[in-house]
């Protein structure tokens, strides 16, 4: 069953490496980092890293973020740095990026949903993901909208405020089956593309008493992200 | 190596080894660049004036900003070009006017209005601009976007390999030009830095503009103050001349033929230069060490 999880978005600056010689954002990896490092002090069997991607389904456990698909100049001809290790989606590949920063070698399990991915079949996979394991740690690789500001990658729509407000709360607050009932179609429009993560944390979740520790919540550069710890203690 | 062919544009051959000047003319009150500076049209003819004479080889004129922004329908950028370009065509009968436009209702105005080059900066995401540039008799950029729509940003745009993408892409929408029945003398492919692309990505397609020019196919960039730089750099927009020049000179040396700029004189004296240096042009004067 799931004994905690943690919540980190998936930008592609969140690898260190690309964004040249300014850090950009050492606080939102920061909290990512934490966020990972007390995922993995939970002591799970196995944690469960869900992000989303053109392709839904499992991805090899050994893979890791191809930093070169976003800077070709950072693959090194003999090829180090990648180790021949499968490339994954950027969500996954950041995920497991933050697992290897919080120094974790246990078990990991890499799953992918898609953007079009429905609600219920997303609370199902949290379920049986959930349900793999005794002690069962997710982290979940959400971002809120990416149409916050007029810089932002897809220019301001209003509605992107009061969306992001409620995902944010319904976290906080750790009313995880609320996140069950976010619109797709409208979280489509405001390029909210961690929607269907959050509905396989809401099936994860269900039944649990959830308490959330909110560790970053920023758009520097008009794209919500959310950093947090979510523990589910006994009754 | 497919060897460089000669570019035709309006009633131009230009030969492979002189570098083309594209000035940047946008009636728009709202692009990132000096935004507004040609938005009234007197000021945009002064501006053409300025260009022509600091050696300008093209004229770009566009209606519509690539960022997001206020909607520009259809005909909101014919009214912002369309006239303007005939104007230019008036005063200049020679001089190769092109068109910046995703739209072939916006580049079939300019066509009859005189517009020798249609500048399809949206990688045609409008097939039918094709189809305007052959009925004319004009010439069509065809440039890589990758998965971007008109006026979007690029948002964690990805590639196994972004100069292979390129290459696929643009000798697909120059296949698809020639199908059309633009005459392939008059077709000219375009990385479009910035546009589908991080920082990363720009600096790698500069890096290996070689295997642009490699196709044979005549290679456009369009470099000025874009962002790339500015990341690069760290620099706002209004310092990015020299960064803008940097990336010019390494294109110019990898054989790129037209250079669609701002600072037409600055950007003049780069590509003669490095014309000079890779052989294609004679000094302007050489009399050192040789009296």
């Amino acid at each position: 069953m799931l004994i905690a999880a943690a919540l980190c978005p998936s930008p592609p600056l969140l690898a260190r490496e690309l964004t040249g010689a300014d850090p950009v954002v050492p606080e939102l990896r920061q909290a990512c980092l934490e966020a990972a490092a007390a995922l993995v002090a939970a002591g799970p069997d196995v944690v469960a890293v869900v992000g989303v991607a053109g392709e839904p389904g499992e991805r090899d456990a050994r893979g890791r973020l191809d930093l070169a698909a976003f800077a070709p100049a950072l693959c090194s001809s003999d090829g180090e740095g990648s180790a021949g290790a499968a490339a994954l989606p950027v969500s996954l590949g950041l995920g497991a990026m933050l697992l290897d920063q919080a120094g974790y070698r246990g078990d990991r399990v890499l799953h992918a949903v898609t953007e079009d991915s429905e609600a219920g079949a997303c609370a199902a996979l949290g379920a049986r993901l959930s349900g793999s394991r005794s002690r069962v740690a997710l982290l979940v690789m959400a971002d809120g909208s990416a149409r916050r500001t007029l810089r932002a990658p897809g220019y301001l729509d209003e509605r992107s405020a009061p969306f992001d407000a409620g995902v944010t709360l319904a976290i906080a607050a750790g009313d995880l089956g609320d996140l069950l009932a976010l619109d797709a179609g409208l979280a489509r429009d405001l390029m909210a593309t961690g929607r269907p993560v959050l509905q396989v944390l809401a099936g994860a979740a269900a039944g649990l008493r959830c308490v959330s520790e909110m560790r970053y919540g920023d758009d520097p550069f008009g794209v919500w992200y959310l950093v947090a710890s979510l523990g589910f203690p006994p009754p | 190596m497919t060897g460089q062919r000669v570019l035709k544009l309006g009633s131009h051959a230009f030969p492979p080894g002189q570098p083309l000047i594209m000035a940047i003319v946008n009636r728009t009150p709202d692009s990132f660049f000096r935004p507004g500076l040609t938005w009234d049209e007197s000021a945009a003819m002064a501006r053409v004036h300025d260009v022509i004479a600091e050696g300008a080889d093209i004229v770009d004129v566009g209606g519509v900003p690539a960022a997001p922004g206020a909607h520009v329908d259809a005909a909101e950028e014919i009214g912002r070009t369309a006239g303007f370009i005939a104007a230019i065509r008036a005063s200049y009968p020679d001089i190769v006017i092109s068109v910046d436009t995703w739209r072939h209702e916006a580049g079939r105005a300019a066509c009859e209005a005189g517009a020798d080059l249609i500048n399809d900066s949206w990688g045609g995401f409008d097939e039918r601009l094709a189809e305007v540039a052959a009925e004319f008799g004009a010439g069509l950029v065809c440039a890589h976007v990758g998965p971007q729509q008109p006026r979007t940003r690029p948002f964690r745009v990805s590639y196994p390999d972004v100069m292979a993408d390129v290459l696929a892409r643009t000798q697909q929408l120059a296949d698809a030009a020639v199908k059309a029945g633009v005459d392939p003398a008059r077709i000219v492919i375009d990385a479009a830095h910035d546009f589908g692309k991080n920082t990363w990505h720009s600096l790698e397609v500069t890096r290996r503009l070689g295997e642009m020019t490699a196709t044979g196919w005549p290679v456009l960039v369009s470099l000025s103050n874009k962002d790339f730089v500015g990341e690069t750099l760290g620099v706002p927009p209004e310092e990015r001349l020299a960064g803008t020049l940097a990336a010019t000179a390494v294109s110019a040396w990898h054989g790129a033929r037209i250079f669609r700029v701002h600072h037409v004189v600055e950007s003049r004296h780069v590509v003669e230069m490095v014309a000079s240096i890779r052989g294609d042009r004679p000094p302007a004067r050489a009399v050192r060490g040789m009296a």
